[in-house]
């Protein structure tokens, strides 16, 4: 079997279930909300339209948009809580996820109950008021037996709306299938991005197939039917709770941003874990912003993140102090403010780097960024998107006296292309990016540190700073990843042919440390 | 016996449903309420079991007004046959049968007993009971809607259009049994209905409405006699002539 279908089957339990029920959860939650919706539309007729409206709208918003929105609003949510009783909401994961699935899954249940309960013959509910039916026996005996069928077949187009989007969660910090799908775009992994969609379109059709037996069971008053859909649902559920709760082992959650060298550092602390008889389970795919506060909050262990991006993004710094003065005033900061502790740096930095061909560099005689400002006024600069506008490239500009005949932009796989066409003399790269070392490109020195440091460093949530199988699992790594072994093994993992999978890069990352 | 005194049902634009409609109907009597569409007489009969509730006036049902208990324990009390049957298409016939004494808390074994004994009392037979209204045919589910509104032994039987849309050989056979259950359980039956004709042969007497309000109030006999005004008159014209067509045809023909 190929490798990347062996992993991908290797996390189907953990994905699959956390899946399920995060979408079983969502489908109860909206069942639970439109109850009283729905009879506040039945009784109240003027409210009907309006709150179907709304529903609508809600559904207008992208799933993936409306994920995000929670962010935000569980974020001030939590902060208004720690205020009051000591104890923030989560604003990543389950809960945001939970709660955008719910807003999306209330119109389809809402839309056919309002429908089917007033779709009910009047000449049925007057003879019910008549036999001397109350009103609440009429709703329960009548109106929602009868409205059943249509009622049902919302919950059905519910779910599976429900499973599909179910996908997007991904980027807020919940485990689903669509963690195949978002880690398989990244690393260009074509197998894990169908795996997931082929998982995802499965359950959907299982789900479809068991609620429609449901609803045609309702529909002809078959009991035996609506139990055996009913089966299928609650043993999917069942198998999907003992799957994540039933081992009973601790699991330790680590966290990685969407690029293969955060997936390739993610797998290998994830094999040191479990070298040392734990579970571990990667949360792949989260952006810079979320992942530092997931941490903080513990809802991950441990994550790799680099020095110069924890000074500015997290601490607001603008200066840039030398190496050892960043990372220990990070170590102290980061400890004192969040309770996350920094383990210790891998031996090998990411920071932004100018880079040329060797023989343009040797002709031109340059080395080092100072040597480039002299020849920089005949040179073009390709940069990524990002690069002109980071405060990186303004302090460069300011230090060296750099400038260029002209700069362009290019998208990040464009800019080493740049250079091997000629369209540019100077590139804007990565340090640690594999395509340096299979370009032999020459990255230029920073003799006046102008650059701050972007060394690599492991961090570790508040709750599982002190544990001791963490620390006996990833210490060993703390200055065992030189600069060289990780564009190794960012280079396997990117490369066009022969491209490994980042489990496959971490093992030969980790190789050296038996 | 049931009276209405002073009875309105005016709708907020001003237009008047049931204008100052005052009767007193005795135990026991089969009455008919005869109009056109719109006359008030569906809205009169529904004022009794307050599926609508006047706007002015009084219902009394037994010197009781309607109004004293809570709508649905008054209408468990009330036998009701309702335009359009409104049988509940989810339930067999047996529970049909059955519900209000359900709601009236009687035990299963009496409920299943009442049960039996309905479907012998409006002949059909027991085999019925499992199916479901929709594999029934029109006049089995008239004769289950009449054994629903007898089930709860309730004294006064309100009827709204029970024989509209069947064949005159079962419609016939309906009203004859009808009739028949009225005096074999000595009911107070009020029938709405806008065929004459239905009203004549099956009630004891007839009250004829216009526009919200009471126009005629007799006998059948003293109907036929005539003199009871123009409206009545043009009512009692059609059955009247048809029926003498046809007498005369069997005349010329037999």
């Amino acid at each position: 079997m190929d490798e990347r279908l062996r992993a991908a089957w290797r996390v189907l339990p953990d994905y699959l279930s956390q899946h399920v029920l995060l979408c079983a959860s969502a489908l109860a939650l909206a069942l639970i909300v439109c109850a009283p919706l729905t009879l506040l539309a039945l009784r109240r007729p003027r409210f009907a339209g309006p709150l179907v409206a709304a529903a609508s709208l809600i559904q207008t918003i992208p799933a993936l948009a409306l994920m995000a929105l929670f962010y935000p609003l569980l974020l001030a949510l939590s902060a208004v809580t720690s205020a009051a009783f000591g104890r923030g909401v989560p604003a990543l994961g389950f809960l945001p996820a939970l709660l955008a699935l719910t807003l999306y899954a209330l119109l389809p249940i809402l839309r056919n109950a309002v429908a089917g309960l007033r779709g009910v013959d009047a000449d049925v509910i007057e003879a019910a008021r008549g036999v001397g039916m109350t009103e609440w026996q009429i709703l329960a005996r009548v109106q929602a037996p009868l409205s059943a069928p249509v009622v049902m077949a919302g919950v059905r187009t519910a779910a599976v709306w429900t499973i599909g989007a179910a996908t997007l969660a991904t980027p807020v910090g919940q485990t689903t299938l669509g963690n195949y799908i978002f880690s398989g775009l990244q690393t260009e992994n074509w197998v894990a991005v169908i795996f997931g969609c082929v998982m995802s379109a499965l359950v959907a059709i299982v789900v479809d197939f068991a609620l429609g037996t449901v609803e045609h069971g309702v529909a002809a008053r078959d009991r035996r039917r609506v139990g055996a859909g009913a089966l299928v649902i609650i043993v999917g559920i069942g198998t999907a709770l003992v799957a994540t709760y039933g081992s009973g082992a601790k699991t330790y959650v680590i966290g990685a941003k969407n690029f293969s060298e955060q997936f390739i550092l993610a797998e290998a602390m994830s094999r040191r874990v479990e070298g040392q008889g734990a579970n571990a389970r990667i949360q792949p795919g989260l952006g810079s912003a979320v992942i530092y506060r997931a941490l903080a909050g513990s809802d991950l262990d441990v994550y790799v993140d680099y020095a110069g991006t924890l000074w500015n993004n997290v601490l607001g710094r603008t200066d840039t102090p030398p190496r050892d003065e960043m990372i220990a005033e990070l170590t102290r900061a980061l400890y004192q403010r969040d309770g996350v502790r920094v383990l210790g740096a891998l031996g090998f930095e990411n920071a932004y780097a100018l880079a040329m061909k060797p023989e343009r560099a040797a002709a031109l005689g340059v080395a080092s960024i100072a040597d480039l400002a002299r020849v920089a006024p005949q040179l073009t600069l390709g940069a990524d998107l990002e690069f002109l506008e980071r405060p990186e490239w303004a302090t460069m500009r300011t230090v060296y006296g750099l400038f260029f005949r002209a700069t362009r932009s290019f998208s990040p796989t464009f800019v080493y292309r740049a250079l091997a066409t000629g369209e540019a003399d100077v590139v804007s790269a990565f340090s640690s990016d594999g395509r340096i070392e299979a370009q032999r490109l020459v990255v230029l020195v920073d003799p006046k540190g102008a650059i701050p440091a972007y060394d690599a460093l492991v961090l570790l949530s508040p709750k599982r700073r002190d544990d001791p199988v963490l620390l006996r699992a990833l210490t060993p790594l703390i200055g065992g990843i030189g600069p060289d072994a990780m564009r190794a093994a960012n280079y396997a993992a990117d490369r066009d042919a022969d491209k490994q999978t980042p489990a496959q890069a971490a093992q030969a990352l980790l190789a050296p440390l038996r | 016996m049931i009276v209405f005194r002073n009875v309105s049902l005016r709708y907020d634009s001003g237009a008047a449903a049931l204008d100052n409609v005052s009767a007193v109907i005795a135990k026991g009597t089969f009455l008919a309420l005869v109009g056109a569409s719109g006359s008030g007489k569906t809205s009169l009969l529904k004022t009794i079991n307050r599926l609508i509730e006047p706007t002015s006036g009084v219902v009394l049902c037994d010197g009781v007004d309607v109004r004293s208990q809570s709508a649905p324990e008054l209408r468990r009390r009330i036998g009701c046959v309702f335009q359009g049957l409104g049988l509940f298409p989810h339930m067999s016939v047996a529970e049909n049968i059955g519900i209000t004494t359900e709601l009236l808390g009687w035990s299963r074994a009496d409920i299943d007993a009442r049960v039996a004994e309905l479907l012998a009392l409006v002949e059909l037979p027991q085999e019925v009971a499992t199916r479901r209204p929709a594999a029934l045919s029109g006049g089995q589910r008239q004769r289950v809607a009449l054994a629903r509104a007898l089930a709860a032994r309730s004294p006064v039987m309100l009827m709204d259009e029970p024989f509209s849309g069947l064949d005159p050989v079962t419609r016939d056979s309906l009203m004859q049994a009808c009739r028949k259950l009225h005096d074999q359980l000595g009911l107070t039956t009020i029938m709405v209905t806008h065929d004459m004709q239905e009203a004549l042969l099956c009630a004891d007497r007839i009250l004829v409405m216009a526009k919200g309000r009471l126009v005629a109030d007799d006998t059948p006999a003293a109907f036929l006699r005539g003199g009871a005004g123009p409206e009545v008159a043009s009512l009692i014209e059609v059955p009247r002539r048809q029926s003498e067509r046809i007498q005369d045809m069997m005349r010329a023909h037999g």
